[in-house]
C-alpha cells in the first residue's frame, strides 16, 4: 500500500520499496511513498515500528538493504549524513546534537563557518545567525552558549541549522517532546512558514492531536511495513490508533496451566526514583505475570532498576512476601530477586566469560562447599542448567558468551537467574533483539515459571507481547502507573478496567485525550 | 584442535627444559681472553663517563675485555648484575657502588667465587666481605688545594676572609674535603679567617642562596673554597649578582678554588676566573683499580684502599697538567666534536 | 592464526622460554650454566611476588602503578624497626617482616578504598600513592638505606644448596592465588568485575569487596616481595625495587594477562616473568649497555602488550 501523491503538485521526494535488515531480521520492508514539494508528511507507528530506522535511512545514518530512494528527480543514495544535508535532506533528531559548549551562532554554522583567509569572521557569523534565528522567531543572542537555553530554545537552534542549510526537506523526529505550550505553537508556525517556502516536511510524532493539525498526508507504520496512508482528510484519531494497533496476531501464547494465587510477592508503594520514577505503587502475586507498558520514556526500566536496588529509592517502600527489601543487588537476589535487564551486552553478560561461567554467576556462592568451590560442580551446574532451558552453542559450553545468537544470549541470562530459584522475577524487554524461535522459548520459559509460583514482572514496548504473557498489564507514563488492566476471565478490582482493549492501553501511554503541549518534564 | 595443543604444550615444554638441564652445565663461559666485568651505578655524570672511558683504555691496553653492567641507580639491580659477573667467571670485577651497605651482599657472593672485585671511588662499609677500595684521598687532595689558595691569599697581603660550600654532611667525601679545607685553614690562620660554612646538601640552588646570603654579610669575602666544582655555576652567579666576578689579577677577584677537576673547572681555569682545583686523578684511580685484580689474581697481596693521591692543577701548572685532567679533556673533546 | 593466538596462552609461554634458552645458549656465554641459571631464578622469585598481587588487580580491569613505592617503603620500614642498630624492636626478625607485610597490606587497603569507594581511577589513585609512599620512604630515610639487619632475617635471602629460601615463601604464594583464582568463589568474581563490572553488580557480585580485596592483596605480595630483596641486599634501601615495575607488567602480560581485565592465570604470570628476566640475564650476560637492553626489553614487552590488543580486537570488543 502507497501513500498516493496529492494530486498536482510535482513530487519532490520518492521511495520505492525501501526495506532495511540487521543481521537477517527485517525491521522494515516494501516502504514505497511520495512527498511533494510543500506538502507536511507525517509518520505514526508504535515504538518499533520502524519509524526511526525509516528515517535514519532518509537521513543518511543508515543504508536501505532494499528499494530506491529518488530526490528531486535525481537517484538519493547518501553514504553518510553529511551527504544527506549536502543533497538538501536536513534531519533534526529526537536526541539533539547540538554541542552544549559553542555559541549559538558557531552551533548553527558548525559546518560552514565564515573565514576570512583561516580565521573566522565573527561579524559575519553573527550576522547569519542573526538571520537564521530570525527565521524561527528566536529571541536568542547568537553569543549566548548552547547549554544556557531552554529545551524548547535549543530544539529551535536544531531547526535553525536545518534552515541553514538550504533542505529542501526538513525531517522532524519528536520535535515537541521537550517543549511547552507556547514554544510547540511557536514551532508549529515554521512548520507553516517552511511549507510556504516550498520546503517539504516530514514530522514524526507521538502527540496524534498535533499530526491531524499539521499534515497534509499521514503514513501509519506497523511491525516494519506501511499498513494505511492517505491524506489527512482520511483519517481521525481513532482511527489512527487502529491501525497503529493492529488485529493481526501471529504469535501464538503458551497457555498458562495455574492461575495466580492470593498471595503477594512483592509489592511496591510510593517508589520515587530520580527523575523518571514519580510515585510507583503496583503489587505482583504469586503465579501471577503483571507487564508493565508504556512509551520510551515512561520510566519502566528505571521503576524495575529501583525495584531491584540498583538504583537509589528517593521515597517509597518494596516488601518481597511481605519483608521490607534493602536497596542493594545483592539484598534482593538473597531475597530471591532476578532481574533481566533490558541490555544484556551491558549488564548481562560478560562477554569474554565462557557461557558456563555466566550460567553461574549468580548461584556462585550456593554451589561454594566453605570456601572450596570445584570447578566440576560448576561446570555440571552449568550444563545442567544450559539444557534447561535450551541453548545451542556450536563450540559448547566453553565458547565465550559473545559467540551466541542474541537469543541463545538471552536464554543465557535467564538461565543464570533460574539456577537462583527465585521467587520474583524482574524482565525488561525479555525478548528484545531475538528471533521468533527463541521467543517461543522465552514465553514458554516466563510461563513456566509463573505456573511454579513465581511472581513476574515484565516491562516490554510490544503491546501484543504483554497481552499475551499478562494476567494483568500496568502502562506507565512518566513515571507514574496511569491505567491498569486485567486479563479477559479475571475479575477487575476498582481501579482496573476488565479486559486487554489495546487501543485503551495505548492511549494510556500515549497521553492521548490530554491537551497538546504538555508541562515541562 | 586447541585442547590438543594444550596438552602437548607442557610435556614438550618440559622435554625441552630437560634438555637445557642436560647439556646446560656443560655450556661453560670459556673466555678466550681476561674480561673484566665493571658495573657502575650510573653514567648520568661526565666524571663517570671519564671513568669508564678510562678503565675502557686500561683494558684494551692489557688485552682484556670489558663487560659492561649500568645499574641505573638500582641497588638490587647491581647485585643481580655482579651475580651475572660471577656466573660468567669473569677474572676481576670493578664496581661502583650504589649504595655503601647493599653493596656488601654482592662482594660477599664475589669471594664466594674467589673473584676479585675493587670498588672503585666510592668505598662500602666495614663488614666481613673482602675488596679492594680505590678511592681519591679527598682529605689531602683538598689540603692541598686550600694551601694553594692560602698562599695566594697571603701574597695578596691582606688576611682575606673566606667562606666553605659543604658538600652533604652524611657522605664520607663531602666530610673528608670538609676535614681538609679546616686542616689548612687552620695551618695559615694568618692569612684568611673562615666566616662562612655552607651546607648545600649538594644542591645547587641551596648553593646560589646561601652564597648569595654570604656575600651580603660579608662584601670583602675575599676566598672561597667548595666541596665540588659542579656547584661552580652557581658560585659564579652569585659573584656576578655582587658585581665580584672578575678574572685573577683583577680588583676585586675573589680567590677560588674547587674539587673534581671538570669541565666547568676547565674553562674556568683558562679563563682566569678560577684560581686551583683538587682533581681527582680518574686516570690514576683506573690504572689502580685494573692493577689491583690483576695483583689479587696473581696471589700478590693487595692493600685494603688504595688511596689516589690526585693533584692540585691551577694558574701556574694548568698547561703541563692538563692532559691529566679529566675534567681537560672532556671540555676538549666537546670543543672539537661542536 | 586466529587459534594459534588462543592457543598461545599459559604454556605457550613455557615453550617460549624453552626455545628462547636453546636457541640463544650458544651465542650467550654461561647463559645455559647451572650457576646462572640458579642466578635466574633467585632473581625470577621476588618479582614473581610482586607479579602475582598485580595480576591480581590487573584481572579486575585495574592497574596498580605504587608497588614498586610499597617495595621500597616496606622495605625501610621494616628495617627500621629490626635493625640491630638502633631498631625499635632490635633483632626481631618476625616483627620486621610483619611491618613489611602491614606495610603493603595498609597501602593496598588505600589503594582499594580509592578505586572502589571513591571511584578513582585506577591509574589515577595508584599513581598518587606511588609518589607519596616513595617520598615518604626517602624522607624519613633523608636517602640513607637501613643495614645491620638480623642474621635470621638475612637467612631469608641465601640459599639452601641449590634451592633459594625465597622459594619456599613464593612458591606458596603461587600455589595460594592459583587455588583461589581457580577453586573459589572470590576467584571467579575477580573475573567477573573485570570481564564487565555492570553486569557482576546486577549478578549480586559485591564488587566494592572485591576490588577492596585485589588491591590489598596486591600490597601485601609487594610487601612480601620486600622481605625477600631487602634480604638478599642486607639492607633496608628506600629506593628498593625502582625499575622492576616494567617487569611486572611485563610478565603479566606476556604470560597473557589482559590489560582490559577479565583473563589471564598465575601460571601464565609465572611463565610471563620467567622469561622477561631470561630476556633480561641474556642481554647482560651479552654485555649490552643498559640502554639497549632497556629497549629490548621494551620491545617484547610492546610486542606483548600489541598482541594483547589484537586478540581484543579479534574478539570484538
Amino acid at each position: 500500500m502507497s501513500a498516493a501523491a496529492s494530486a498536482g503538485a510535482p513530487s519532490l521526494l520518492e521511495l520505492e520499496g525501501v526495506g532495511k535488515s540487521f543481521f537477517g531480521v527485517r525491521v522494515l520492508a516494501g516502504v514505497s511513498l511520495s512527498l511533494g514539494a510543500g506538502r507536511v508528511l507525517s509518520l505514526v507507528g508504535e515504538n518499533g515500528a520502524g519509524k526511526s530506522t525509516l528515517l535514519n535511512v532518509l537521513g543518511g545514518v543508515l543504508a536501505p538493504s532494499a528499494g530506491s530512494m529518488r530526490l528531486g528527480g535525481a537517484r538519493y543514495a547518501p553514504a553518510s549524513p553529511k551527504e544527506a544535508i549536502a543533497r538538501g535532506v536536513a534531519f533534526v533528531h529526537q536526541e539533539l546534537n547540538l554541542f552544549p559548549n559553542l555559541s549559538v551562532a558557531e552551533d548553527l554554522l558548525n559546518d560552514k563557518l565564515p573565514t576570512r583567509g583561516t580565521l573566522v569572521d565573527r561579524g559575519t557569523l553573527a550576522a547569519r545567525a542573526r538571520a537564521l534565528l530570525r527565521e524561527v522567531g528566536l529571541d536568542a543572542s547568537p553569543d549566548a552558549l548552547v547549554e544556557d537555553l531552554s529545551p524548547g530554545e535549543r530544539q529551535l537552534v536544531e531547526i535553525a541549522r536545518a534552515l541553514g542549510s538550504d533542505a529542501r526537506v526538513v525531517i522532524l523526529d519528536e520535535p515537541t517532546t521537550s517543549l511547552t505550550a507556547p514554544e510547540a505553537e511557536r514551532l508549529f508556525a515554521i512548520v507553516e512558514r517552511l511549507r510556504a517556502q516550498g520546503r517539504s516536511v516530514v514530522y514524526v510524532s507521538h502527540a496524534l492531536g498535533d499530526v491531524l493539525r499539521l499534515a497534509d498526508d499521514i503514513l501509519v507504520l506497523r511491525d516494519g511495513v506501511v499498513v494505511g496512508g492517505g491524506p489527512r482528510a482520511a483519517f481521525d484519531e481513532a482511527r489512527l490508533v487502529s491501525l497503529m494497533v493492529g488485529r493481526e496476531i501471529d504469535t501464538v501464547f503458551p497457555v498458562r496451566r495455574t492461575a495466580p494465587s492470593g498471595e503477594v510477592a512483592l509489592e511496591a508503594r510510593g517508589v520515587r526514583a530520580g527523575r523518571r520514577v514519580r510515585g510507583i505503587d503496583l503489587s505482583v502475586r504469586r503465579g501471577e505475570v503483571v507487564g508493565l507498558a508504556g512509551l520510551m520514556g515512561a520510566g519502566r526500566t528505571e521503576t524495575l532498576r529501583a525495584l531491584f536496588g540498583l538504583d537509589r529509592r528517593d521515597a517509597g517502600e518494596v516488601r518481597v512476601a511481605g519483608r521490607a527489601l534493602d536497596p542493594t543487588p545483592r539484598a534482593a537476589i538473597a531475597r530471591g530477586v532476578a532481574f533481566v535487564t533490558e541490555d544484556r551486552r551491558q549488564d548481562g553478560l560478560v562477554m569474554e566469560a565462557s557461557v558456563a561461567d555466566n550460567l553461574a554467576l549468580v548461584a556462585l556462592p550456593a554451589l561454594a562447599a566453605g570456601v572450596h568451590l570445584p570447578p566440576t560442580r560448576v561446570a555440571a551446574a552449568a550444563a545442567g542448567q544450559a539444557g534447561a532451558v535450551s541453548v545451542e552453542s556450536a563450540t559448547g559450553l566453553s565458547a565465550p558468551a559473545r559467540s551466541l545468537s542474541g537469543g541463545n544470549q538471552q536464554k543465557v541470562v535467564l538461565g543464570k537467574w533460574l539456577m537462583a530459584k527465585p521467587a520474583v522475577f524482574l524482565l525488561d524487554e525479555p525478548t528484545r533483539g531475538i528471533d521468533v524461535w527463541a521467543k517461543q522459548q522465552v514465553y514458554r520459559l516466563v510461563a513456566d515459571l509463573a505456573d511454579s509460583g513465581a511472581a513476574v514482572l515484565v516491562a516490554s514496548s510490544e503491546i501484543e507481547e504483554l497481552v499475551g504473557l499478562c494476567d494483568r498489564i500496568l502502562v506507565m507514563r512518566r513515571g507514574r502507573v496511569v491505567a491498569r488492566f486485567v486479563r479477559p476471565g479475571l475479575p477487575p478490582s476498582e481501579s482496573e478496567a476488565g479486559g486487554f482493549d489495546r487501543e485503551a492501553i495505548l492511549r494510556a501511554a500515549l497521553g492521548a485525550g490530554e491537551p497538546a503541549g504538555e508541562e515541562r518534564p | 584442535m586447541k585442547t590438543r595443543a594444550r596438552r602437548v604444550a607442557p610435556g614438550l615444554a618440559a622435554v625441552l627444559l630437560a634438555t637445557v638441564a642436560a647439556f646446560g652445565p656443560s655450556c661453560q663461559p670459556r673466555p678466550t681472553r681476561h674480561a673484566i666485568g665493571v658495573a657502575f651505578e650510573t653514567l648520568q655524570t661526565e666524571f663517570w663517563v671519564a671513568a669508564i672511558d678510562a678503565i675502557r683504555a686500561d683494558l684494551a691496553s692489557r688485552g682484556y675485555d670489558m663487560v659492561e653492567a649500568i645499574a641505573d641507580g638500582d641497588a638490587n639491580r647491581q647485585l643481580e648484575q655482579v651475580r651475572s659477573f660471577v656466573a660468567r667467571r669473569v677474572d676481576g670485577i670493578v664496581v661502583v657502588p650504589k649504595d655503601a651497605k647493599g653493596i656488601i651482599p654482592a662482594i660477599k657472593a664475589a669471594n664466594e667465587a674467589g673473584i676479585p672485585i675493587v670498588l672503585f671511588n666510592r668505598p662500602a662499609d666495614a663488614s666481613a666481605a673482602r675488596s679492594v677500595a680505590v678511592v681519591a684521598d679527598n682529605l689531602g687532595i683538598a689540603r692541598a688545594t686550600v694551601e694553594h689558595l692560602c698562599a695566594l691569599a697571603r701574597q695578596s697581603g691582606r688576611k682575606q676572609k673566606a667562606a666553605i660550600l659543604i658538600g652533604d654532611l652524611g657522605d664520607v667525601n663531602s666530610i673528608g674535603r670538609r676535614d681538609g679545607f679546616d686542616q689548612a685553614a687552620a695551618a695559615c690562620a694568618d692569612a684568611i679567617e673562615v666566616v662562612a660554612r655552607i651546607p648545600t646538601d649538594w644542591n645547587q640552588e641551596k648553593a646560589l642562596a646561601g652564597m648569595t646570603n654570604a656575600l651580603q654579610a660579608h662584601p670583602d669575602l675575599g676566598l672561597v673554597f667548595t666541596s665540588s666544582d659542579f656547584m661552580l655555576p652557581s658560585i659564579v652567579s652569585a659573584l656576578k649578582g655582587a658585581n665580584r666576578y672578575r678574572r685573577a689579577g683583577e680588583p676585586g677577584h675573589v680567590i677560588l678554588g674547587g674539587f673534581d677537576g671538570d669541565a666547568t673547572a676547565w674553562r674556568m681555569l683558562e679563563e682566569g676566573t678560577l684560581d686551583a682545583t683538587g682533581v681527582q686523578d680518574v686516570y690514576f684511580e683506573a690504572k689502580a683499580a685494573i692493577q689491583a685484580l690483576v695483583d689479587a689474581k696473581a696471589g700478590r697481596a693487595v692493600p685494603p684502599v688504595v688511596l689516589d693521591p690526585g693533584f692540585v692543577i691551577h694558574q701556574g701548572n694548568k698547561a703541563e697538567m692538563a692532559p691529566r685532567m679529566w675534567g681537560a679533556q672532556v671540555a676538549r673533546r666537546k670543543a672539537a666534536g661542536a | 592464526m586466529r587459534r594459534a593466538l588462543f592457543v598461545l596462552g599459559d604454556w605457550g609461554v613455557a615453550l617460549l622460554c624453552g626455545a628462547y634458552l636453546v636457541a640463544l645458549a650458544p651465542f650467550v656465554p654461561g647463559l645455559a650454566s647451572g650457576p646462572n641459571l640458579g642466578d635466574v631464578f633467585s632473581n625470577v622469585l621476588p618479582l614473581l611476588a610482586v607479579a602475582l598481587g598485580q595480576t591480581l588487580v590487573l584481572l579486575t580491569g585495574g592497574i596498580d602503578l605504587s608497588v614498586t613505592a610499597v617495595v621500597a617503603l616496606a622495605s625501610v620500614a621494616g628495617a627500621r624497626v629490626m635493625t640491630e642498630t638502633g631498631g625499635l624492636l632490635p633483632g626481631s626478625a618476625a616483627a620486621g617482616v610483619l611491618a613489611m607485610l602491614g606495610v603493603g597490606v595498609v597501602v593496598g587497603l588505600a589503594n582499594g578504598l580509592a578505586v572502589a569507594n571513591l571511584r578513582m581511577p585506577p591509574f589515577l589513585a595508584t599513581l598518587a600513592m606511588m609518589t607519596f609512599a616513595s617520598g615518604l620512604a626517602i624522607w624519613s630515610t633523608q636517602s640513607q638505606g637501613i643495614a645491620g639487619l638480623p642474621a635470621s632475617f638475612r637467612a631469608l635471602g641465601a640459599s639452601l644448596g641449590p634451592l633459594p629460601v625465597s622459594l619456599l615463601v613464593v612458591l606458596p604464594l603461587a600455589l595460594a592465588a592459583h587455588l583461589v583464582l581457580s577453586r573459589t568463589v572470590l576467584g571467579r568474581w575477580i573475573y567477573a568485575v573485570g570481564g564487565n563490572a555492570r553486569a557482576a553488580r546486577v549478578s549480586g557480585v559485591p564488587v566494592e569487596r572485591v576490588l577492596l580485596l585485589a588491591y590489598a592483596a596486591c600490597g601485601a605480595c609487594a610487601g612480601l616481595a620486600a622481605v625477600l630483596y631487602t634480604a638478599r641486599l642486607e639492607t633496608g634501601s628506600p629506593v628498593l625495587g625502582q625499575r622492576i615495575f616494567l617487569d611486572v607488567i611485563g610478565g603479566a602480560v606476556i604470560g597473557g594477562t589482559s590489560l582490559f581485565g577479565g583473563r589471564g592465570t598465575v601460571r601464565g604470570t609465572a611463565f610471563g616473568v620467567l622469561l622477561i628476566t631470561l630476556v633480561d640475564n641474556s642481554l647482560n650476560l651479552l654485555g649490552l649497555s643498559s640502554f639497549t637492553v632497556l629497549m629490548v626489553k621494551g620491545g617484547v614487552i610492546l610486542a606483548a602488550a600489541v598482541l594483547d590488543a589484537w586478540r581484543e580486537r579479534l574478539a570484538g570488543r
